[in-house]
């Protein structure tokens, strides 16, 4: 698939806001709330990057004045049910904010905070489901998807929550030992979810089984050829041979090997991963475990934390490969 | 009703007449046209068509063949492009035809990713999702004659290798043939349940025996043993 980096940018950033909103809400609700105006700071960056996110996702329209129309298949779209969830997440965690900023406590605050707890996790599920149920884009039709897509959100949220926790000197420990439990369950479920691409390429479609012609060891083809041309065995029908393109028919580039020709270089494939999990995860698990807390230290950790995690993003298109390939010629997916 | 195109890899020559008809009749369609292209005369040309025809070589020199392979939409009757649509402007009528409404698309993408057999193209003219409409301004027109009542596709293709037809009708001519022919759709095993079905290439009668093959190979007559000139 074509990296496209509005897209790219909008995962990632609100990935990182809904992260931390969740957080956020689930500290006040566990007893661990930030004072009030570190968790207004925290609130107003979530909402920043979710809110930058979403702008980036509308620049990925073709025809952006159509989008009000993306709130209409609530029922069966998973990029409607994300508008939607998206649309909703805002007011309430306004008033959240609000409510944390009167340092109102009780039931009414209580409340709040679980709505943006809930909506977040809403709206990040609904963001993974888009890609998770593409059933031509083998790597990305598993529940790897979501559990990646919840995970790192809330890996990166952590980061900037203990930034913020480190700066006013409050629930230090415990967002410590969060953010570092959530560091080593997204990298596992990240490394889980390459592994299991890789392993899942022995039964990917080939092009054989694309146009209709049934499945067989890949060996099979010149074992095939050979004994044809040494016994006269039955001549290759429809039912039994390898399959290769001969001409695609079109000249030039068309919108599908726009979208879906994307090659990755498998040099660049490894460079790429050692990237996001250098940036992604050791820079700043190396920040948690210094126990830094300046400020600018903080952030500079959650900024690199980000790249490595657009990195990761960024393999996510590049590696995922959509059965259209296989009519343009590619031996499998 | 479950319309849709039969498409037979055996008399299918590769000629591109479906795909150019298909583009002349629909350049003009009230219902998705016009099918944008891009330098058209430039070094580069490019554009939306709903109809590619692609081809393949299957086995080894010399035990080769050629199929000719037209795609376009395959009317799936579990269209994942329908589903994921969040503008609601993709739409499956009752007919079967799948559609995309020019006037409430955005343009997201979605639709064709969720699409195996790229039967949709986006036209960045419009900034919306352009598809097969299985000629619904054709097969529908009770001004034309009964007989030019299908598909531009259809009607065009020189071989007579491309049929028209209600699949809920056991009785139709796209019903029999599939039945007759083994016809089958592509990727089943992905669960959209394409209406459109393909036939394949007929076995090729043998008329040089087959221990003469080797023979044949060695005194260097290779291509007397290809399938094809075997017919
Ligand atoms: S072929 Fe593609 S565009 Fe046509 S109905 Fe099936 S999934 Fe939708
Ligand atoms: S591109 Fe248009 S038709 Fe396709 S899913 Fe998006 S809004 Fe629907
Ligand atoms: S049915 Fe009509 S729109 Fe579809 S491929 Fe044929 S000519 Fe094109």
């Amino acid at each position: 698939m074509k990296p496209s980096l509005s897209i790219i940018f909008f995962t990632v950033s609100s990935g990182a806001g809904l992260g931390l909103l969740a957080l956020l809400a689930l500290g006040d609700l566990l007893d661990q709330a930030l004072p009030s105006d570190a968790l207004m700071q925290g609130i107003a960056v979530a909402l920043a990057l979710v809110a930058a996110g979403l702008a980036s996702s509308v620049l990925h329209l073709a025809k952006p004045a159509n989008a009000w129309r993306a709130f209409s298949r609530f029922r069966t779209s998973w990029l409607s049910r994300e508008a939607v969830f998206a649309a909703c997440l805002f007011p309430v965690a306004l008033a959240y904010g609000v409510l944390a900023w009167t340092a109102e406590g009780g039931a009414l605050r209580a409340l709040a905070a679980l709505g943006v707890a809930l909506l977040a996790w809403a709206v990040l599920v609904s963001t993974a489901m888009i890609y998770a149920s593409l059933k031509p884009i083998r790597q990305w039709y598993s529940a790897w998807t979501p559990v990646n897509y919840l995970l790192l959100g809330h890996w990166s949220g952590a980061v900037l929550l203990l930034g913020l926790a480190r700066a006013h000197a409050a629930h230090e420990r415990s967002f410590g030992w969060l953010a570092g439990v959530l560091g080593v369950a997204a990298l596992i479920a990240k490394i889980g979810q390459w592994r299991a691409i890789t392993a899942g390429a022995r039964d990917a479609p080939t092009l054989e089984r694309a146009i209709g012609v049934p499945k067989y060891p890949n060996e099979y083809s010149n074992k095939y050829a050979n004994k044809y041309a040494n016994e006269g065995a039955q001549p290759p029908g429809m039912t039994m041979a390898r399959a290769r393109l001969f001409d695609v028919g079109h000249s030039h580039g068309t919108f599908l090997t726009d979208e879906f020709g994307f090659v990755l270089a498998r040099r660049n494939a490894v460079a790429l991963r050692i990237a996001a999990l250098s940036a992604g995860f050791g820079v700043p698990a190396a920040w948690i475990a210094s126990g830094a807390t300046n400020a600018a230290v903080a952030w500079l950790a959650a900024i690199v934390c980000l790249a490595g995690l657009l990195a990761e993003r960024w393999l996510f298109f590049a590696e995922a490969q959509h059965t259209v390939r296989l009519y343009h010629g590619a031996p499998r997916t | 009703m479950r319309l849709g195109l039969v498409i037979d890899l055996d008399t299918c020559v590769g000629c591109h007449a479906c795909a150019t008809a298909c583009k002349e009749w629909n350049a003009s369609s009230p219902v998705s046209g016009p099918l944008s292209d891009y330098e058209p005369f430039g070094a580069e040309p490019s554009g939306v068509w709903f109809n590619r025809v692609r081809h393949y070589e299957l086995g080894e020199y010399p035990a080769s063949k050629t199929i000719n392979f037209p795609m376009s939409c395959m009317h799936c009757a579990d269209a994942d492009c329908v589903t994921v649509c969040p503008t609601g402007a993709s739409y499956k009528r009752d007919d079967g035809i799948v559609l995309v409404d020019q006037d409430k698309c955005m343009g997201c993408n979605l639709c064709a990713w969720a699409c195996p057999y790229g039967a949709r193209e986006l036209d960045t003219a419009s900034g919306t999702m352009k598809k097969c409409t299985l000629c619904v301004d054709r097969i529908n027109d009770e001004l034309l004659p009964p007989e030019e009542r299908q598909p531009a596709c259809v009607l065009a293709c020189p071989t007579h290798g491309r049929f028209f037809g209600d699949f809920d009708d056991p009785a139709s001519e796209v019903s029999r043939l599939t039945a007759e022919r083994g016809g089958f759709g592509l990727m089943p095993e992905l669960g959209y349940a394409p209406v459109n079905q393909y036939l394949p290439p007929r076995e090729p009668k043998t008329v040089i025996a087959a221990s003469d093959v080797k023979a044949l190979l060695e005194r260097g007559l290779a291509s007397l043993a290809s399938p094809v000139i075997r017919r």
